[in-house]
């Protein structure tokens, strides 16, 4: 009897523990997910709500309006065309066909959602149609047609497919973000669905890209903090190709050739033999520590945004696709945002803050219920390698494959990139720039993405010149970017 | 001290059934002004009186916990008044068996108080149980691709939630009496017939709560083990063999990956859950109906979009205190039958409410099981409260046998 009764009470404590296991999973899940299980498009409550509540403003951080709702009840973008059409997927549209916009991503405030019960009493006796809150996001409008207008600018990336992401290196606030092809909120035609550019996918956060020769900061990272003397290794490059064997072969882009290099004229030529040697040298486990000290393979949960994951291969299948994956080609995916990310990571000193989009949002009332708050996602590396790392990629700018990105009032440090990979079964070269403004008071860091290269162009003379000319706005402009 | 424990739970049993009855005549009566149906006013009036003569007037009849018919009761009238504002027509028919499983739960107590001859009511019980599990096999019709309910006339049960009953009644009989065969065949049939029917979620607790109880028995690691690892193989044969657990793991594993059609329920569920963040929307609005079988198996979503995840909380803490009563009882219970009764029906009941919130929140997979006294099924509202009935039984013999001792004990003093 007694022993039977110790078993009750392990019985019990067991039940309690399942149950201790309910509460903390489902509040886990509730608190994580419930935004984004909320504003999903497939929720009917939303749908409901939008018959009953007007919903509230979308204004950019110099408070441009973006998107209203007239007196028909009709939600309306009234910006001029142009800024409407650069914004478009940042912003989203009525018809709900860019996923995970402003529009459909924080419907729980715009659509007041949030409105507490003796807000809603108040609209009630005053016989107020119910609005919903307003948001004020850390993007800049201009910079946004700056971006875009610069893709128009030169002969090969005009009428490119791409993206643009513009961040503030020192506290995660997006400033720009945008997706070629765009298209018009208010004129959303049959011809604009059946493009086959598909203008309503928002590259800059859904679109998952070989990163190329940009993902060489994570393998430089990997090979710095594992290989004892890796700034003393060095190749000679003047062989055309590296063998694996079977036909797997390694160049570089165009087939040029280094000479004899160390880590750091790889990295400012922008080596793939060199990089290829030092991931297999690093092996496939500091390759992926590194890789996901940056936030490869993880689940991008940031508050403000979805952010489609980056992937580094878990296991490598052969010696030859380690070496791939160091100058980001084999199985390695990353969206721009995410890229954007790393560069400002590096200019932080190692730290990557989690980027945000919503500056404030205040009631129809003018009660704030949230504003700006900094957050670190992950601490990458230590300030000495992330200054190391620094140094490399100013060299890239001032001397090697990315002096077009260069300019001369400002410390731009950067990475070009040329990837190479299938689309529709068709060969298809991605150019790739990404880079930072080291100067404190102008901290940007950008991403610049241009799909399906011309024959004979790379990263270097294309990407590069549009981060060139947005980050020549950005010391342009700097009260509109950066809070006085 | 004892008694003035009893005391004490008399008393918070008192104040919560007051608490309890307000809340559900104002819910009621809130629900009413929406339409002014008189059913609306008329719940508010009878729902309340119900829980009042369930909480306050069986103690009259013999010593019974009044905490535990507090809770229970609460339960049972929450999931009626979440179907009121869903569905009237499923209300009318939950309040009905209400009153019912009250009853029942009467004629539970009532065997437990004044049974002598369990040997006989054990050996009986067992065709008899078997048979009425084969029905659904002979003449059952399925649903959501298990086929466990029978149709007499216009009226439909499900053997299962009874048959749990006698599977309690049956395993603590022969387990305390320490014979192996009769307990250990009877369960097998019945997971047999269980896993013919494709009823897995019931399988699953009949077996965790025959496994169990043997454990608190014997406490017999080896064998407990033995048997887990068994459970454990049987769960994987399942897997291979039924298409239906295999789609239903991996709708657990992504239901967003065909949110339209397979991951439509739980995603709406899940979505329901969040739409009602921490506070709910409020009785009464939000569009729990969109959530398929949401009377039934999604019912917990249905409490967390109206009144939030914080009162989905003390739900789930309302059961962790029955399982806290129920275990309580057990532990001081006076014969090994009567302790292993009581702490079959507590687990039967907290596992059952394990399985199906875990489904709902996607902890694990979703088996079709019912949230106890909440859920919408008058087979399953009826079955709970005999379970509650088994426990109050064993309750208030014991309290009868403390009063015995307390009364000898002061006899005793008297001649020292």
């Amino acid at each position: 009897m007694k022993r039977q009764r110790m078993k009750f009470k392990l019985l019990a404590l067991l039940i309690f523990s399942l149950f201790l296991l309910l509460a903390l999973y489902g509040g886990y899940s509730v608190i994580t997910y419930g935004n984004r299980w909320f504003s999903s498009s497939r929720n009917p409550r939303v749908r409901a709500q939008k018959e009953n509540v007007t919903a509230g403003n979308i204004l950019d951080r110099n408070g441009v309006l973006l998107a209203t709702t007239n007196e028909e009840g009709e939600r309306i973008y009234p910006a001029d065309e142009t800024t409407r059409k650069a914004m478009v997927h940042l912003i989203g549209d009525s018809q709900g066909q860019v996923s995970n916009s402003v529009e459909s991503f924080q419907t729980s405030y715009l659509y007041g959602f949030q409105t507490s019960f003796p807000e809603q009493l108040a609209a009630l006796i005053r016989g107020d149609r119910r609005r919903g809150d307003d948001l004020t996001l850390t993007v800049c409008a201009p910079l946004c047609v700056e971006a875009q207008q610069a893709f128009d600018r030169y002969e090969h990336t005009m009428g490119k497919r791409g993206a643009c992401v513009v961040m503030n290196w020192k506290t995660g606030e997006l400033l720009a973000e945008i997706s070629l092809p765009e298209f018009d909120p208010m004129a959303i035609t049959g011809a604009v669905k059946q493009d086959e550019g598909q203008p309503f996918w928002n590259r800059a956060t859904q679109s998952v890209y070989p990163p190329g020769s940009t993902f060489k900061v994570v393998t430089a990272l990997a090979a710095l903090s594992s290989i004892e003397d890796a700034e003393e290794q060095w190749i000679d490059c003047t062989e055309a190709v590296l063998d694996f064997g079977g036909g797997q072969l390694i160049s570089d882009y165009g087939g040029e050739h280094h000479g004899v290099v160390h880590l750091r004229e790889a990295f400012i030529h922008s080596c793939n033999k060199m990089f290829a040697t030092l991931a297999v040298n690093a092996g496939q486990e500091n390759m992926l520590r590194a890789a996901a000290a940056f936030g490869f393979n993880d689940n991008f949960l940031f508050r403000d945004l979805v952010v489609e994951n980056s992937s580094f291969p878990e296991k490598a299948d052969s010696r030859y696709t380690l070496a791939a994956s160091g100058f980001g080609q084999s199985s390695v995916t990353a969206t721009p945002m995410h890229m954007c990310m790393i560069a400002a990571a590096v200019a932080n000193r190692g730290v990557m803050m989690e980027p945000r989009l919503l500056r404030s949002v205040v009631s129809p009332g003018g009660t704030g219920r949230l504003s700006y708050t900094e957050n670190i996602y992950r601490t990458v590396m230590t300030e000495t390698l992330a200054s190391k790392l620094k140094d490399y990629m100013r060299q890239v700018v001032a001397e090697g494959t990315g002096r077009r990105a260069d300019v001369s009032t400002m410390y731009i440090c950067g990475k070009t990139g040329t990837a190479d990979s299938t689309s529709k079964g068709e060969p298809i070269t991605y150019g790739w720039f990404i880079g930072f403004n080291a100067q404190e008071d102008v901290p940007v860091a950008l991403c610049v993405v241009v799909e399906d290269l011309d024959e004979g162009t790379a990263g270097g003379n294309t990407a590069a010149f549009i981060a060139r000319d947005v980050f020549a706005w950005c010391g342009r402009n700097t009260e509109l970017i950066i809070p006085q | 001290m004892k008694a003035s424990t009893a005391d004490q739970t008399r008393r918070a049993g008192r104040a919560l059934c007051s608490a309890v009855m307000l809340f559900f005549s104002t819910a009621f009566l809130l629900l009413a002004l929406k339409d002014y149906a008189w059913q609306g006013f008329a719940l508010a009036v009878a729902v309340p009186a119900m829980i009042w003569l369930g909480v306050s007037l069986l103690p009259h009849l013999f010593p019974a916990d009044r905490l535990l018919l507090s809770l229970a009761n609460f339960l049972c009238a929450l999931g009626i008044l979440l179907l009121y504002d869903t569905n009237p027509d499923l209300a009318y028919h939950q309040a009905m068996y209400y009153g019912v499983g009250l009853v029942a739960m009467l004629a539970c107590i009532y065997a437990v108080r004044l049974l002598r001859q369990w040997r006989m009511a054990a050996a009986l019980l067992i065709p008899f149980s078997l048979a009425l599990l084969a029905l659904p096999l002979l003449f059952g019709s399925e649903i959501n691709g298990a086929k466990n309910w029978i149709y007499i006339g216009s009226v439909s049960f499900q053997p299962s939630e009874f048959v749990k009953l006698s599977l309690i009644v049956i395993v603590s009989r022969y387990m305390s009496r320490r014979r192996f065969f009769p307990w250990f065949i009877f369960a097998v049939g019945c997971l047999g017939l269980l896993m013919l029917q494709k009823d897995l979620g019931t399988a699953l607790l009949y077996y965790a709560v025959t496994l169990l109880l043997y454990f608190a028995s014997s406490g017999n690691w080896l064998l407990t083990l033995l048997g887990l690892s068994g459970g454990a193989g049987a769960a994987v044969l399942g897997y291979r063999m039924f298409a239906h657990v295999k789609k239903r793991v991996a709708i657990w594993l992504n239901p967003w990956a065909d949110y339209d059609r397979a991951g439509y329920q739980i995603v709406q569920g899940l979505m329901a859950i969040a739409s009602g963040g921490l506070f709910g929307v409020g009785l009464g609005l939000g569009s729990p109906t969109t959530i398929p079988i949401y009377h039934t198996d999604f019912i917990f979503a249905v409490i967390c979009e109206q009144f939030g995840w914080i009162f989905g909380l003390c739900v789930l803490a309302m059961y962790v205190a029955i399982v806290w009563r129920g275990a309580t009882t057990a532990m001081a219970a006076r014969t090994g039958f009567h302790g292993l009764m009581c702490m079959g029906a507590t687990l039967m009941l907290g596992l059952q409410t394990f399985v199906i919130i875990g489904g709902v929140l996607k902890l694990i997979p979703l088996t079709g099981v019912t949230m106890p006294f909440v859920s919408y099924g008058g087979s399953s509202l009826v079955s709970s409260m005999c379970l509650i009935g088994l426990i109050q039984g064993v309750a208030s013999l014991n309290e009868e046998h403390l009063q015995e001792d307390a009364r000898l004990a002061e006899y005793g003093g008297e001649i020292g």
